[in-house]
């Protein structure tokens, strides 16, 4: 694109466009324009016509940039099923869907991939009120390794009791104690009844506590969930370490069940 | 707005960032359903984006569309370091300038704007001009290399800070200013009939 930089090919008239201009009084059209961006004042270019013509062509292209961007359709019109329709048909092409975990008893050769048996998981999770599962991962407790089971096909996990680890985000209210009870009781309940999926243990790691109001609010700005961790751990300093020695707690007793 | 860092005021309409990360982590392990999801909340914004940086509608669905196919194949990498919404306007950005590299060069007929075009309206309608103005900077913007035309649009349409588009199109900060300033030098001559 040799031409482009510059702009038009043979240096036409607006083509010829040089990294730096001086205008008749001295001043770089450059540091005019950048000074006009930044707001900063500058009595030279208040009283001097070179500069004020100088703003003045820029804020003529402002003006009808101004207008480009009204003329735009607003964000909610823009027709974005069809798009993601298209996406969606390429992505089902190209699904992850992990590896493959036995179910229900040795002779019933029934599989469910982890993709699908971490989708029922986090919905019977996400039933909780205020709730939300992030990750869930899906392992098989290795049971009597060295004993003659034969390996499992490629992909697919050795059978046996499965031991599920699940991040869940929180709201404020919970008893963390009691809300990592709920999750475990949630997956036993829907591997039991659903995927006919035996679950040794469940853990149940809390990744982020939520503010419950925060979704009310009306001025979502991106840095303001930041703020939003920031006052938790502001006022919540002492309650956060308590949080995490329960993390490690629910971890440790996960394993039992 | 208050706590502006130089993003367009249509940004506030953007996903919840809580529900983003969440939604981003269920995708890497391979929930779809996930991911369509993700696909519905960023697509507008994206589309917005794109439509702006390549100046067809038809070539922004194209673009928009294989960026979230690559995202989908790259999303097991995704560390979260930055928003998906961050990340996602990343790699549009970046495939909207391939795709104007590959264009076949303008010819100056095509590119060169007619300054002198408001001279033959002599009253025109107030809404007929701006919309003139706007068809005229449409076809200026054509005029521009694609690396001013991506750095120009980020800056004035879409109010990225500098430093964010010097980020995004991996240069520096001083040759985005660099190349903001050459584009609006071009644009200005080009819209010189409209002052």
């Amino acid at each position: 694109m040799a031409m482009n930089e510059g702009g038009t090919p043979g240096g036409a008239a607006f083509g010829d466009v040089p990294d730096e201009e001086t205008l008749p009084c001295g001043r770089e059209l450059a540091q005019v324009w950048e000074q006009a961006e930044t707001g900063e004042p500058d009595p030279h270019t208040a009283d001097c016509p070179h500069c004020a013509e100088a703003l003045r062509a820029l804020r003529t292209l402002e003006g009808v940039v101004a207008r480009a961007r009204a003329d735009e359709p607003q964000e909610r019109q823009w027709d974005t099923a069809a798009l993601a329709g298209r996406v969606m048909d390429v992505v089902r092409l190209e699904l992850r869907p992990g590896r493959t975990l036995a179910l229900g008893e040795p002779d019933e050769d029934a599989w469910i991939v982890e993709a699908a048996a971490a989708r029922t998981f986090r919905a019977a999770v996400d039933a909780l009120p205020g709730v939300r599962a992030g990750s869930c991962r899906i392992e098989t407790a290795v049971v009597n390794a060295a004993s003659g089971a034969s390996a499992p096909p490629a992909g697919r996990l050795p059978r046996g009791p499965a031991r599920v680890r699940i991040e869940v985000q929180v709201g404020l209210s919970w008893n963390l104690q009691l809300v990592a009870d709920e999750v475990r009781g949630r997956i036993v309940e829907a591997a039991d009844g659903e995927l006919g999926m035996r679950v040794a243990a469940v853990d149940v790691v809390v990744a982020d506590l939520l503010d419950e109001d925060e979704e009310d609010r009306e001025d979502q700005e991106d840095q303001e969930d930041q703020e939003d961790q920031e006052d938790q751990e502001d006022q919540e300093d002492q309650e956060d370490r308590e949080d995490r020695e329960a993390e490690e707690a629910d971890e440790v007793e996960g394993g039992q069940r | 707005m208050p706590g502006d860092r130089g993003r367009a005021p249509e940004e506030t309409d953007a996903p919840l960032p809580h529900e983003d990360a969440l939604l981003v982590v269920r995708a890497a392990e391979g929930d779809d359903e996930a991911f369509e999801a993700l696909v519905h909340r960023h697509a507008p914004v994206l589309l917005r984006l794109a439509t702006r940086l390549l100046g067809s509608p038809t070539e922004a669905e194209d673009a928009v569309q294989e960026a979230f196919v690559s995202a989908w194949r790259k999303l097991p990498e995704f560390r979260g370091d930055a928003r998906f919404g961050t990340w996602m306007h990343r790699i549009v950005t970046n495939r909207c300038l391939n795709v104007l590299r590959s264009r076949p060069p303008v010819t100056a007929l095509d590119s060169v704007p007619e300054p002198q075009a408001p001279e033959h309206q002599v009253s025109p309608a107030r809404a007929a001009e701006a919309h003139a103005a706007v068809r005229d900077l449409s076809r200026a913007i054509e005029g521009l290399s694609p690396e001013q035309r991506v750095c120009w649009v980020l800056r004035e349409l879409d109010g990225v800070p500098y430093e964010s588009i010097a980020e995004t199109v991996g240069i520096s900060q001083e040759a985005v200013r660099g190349r903001v300033f050459r584009a609006r030098r071009y644009l200005t001559e080009a819209m010189a009939g409209w002052r």
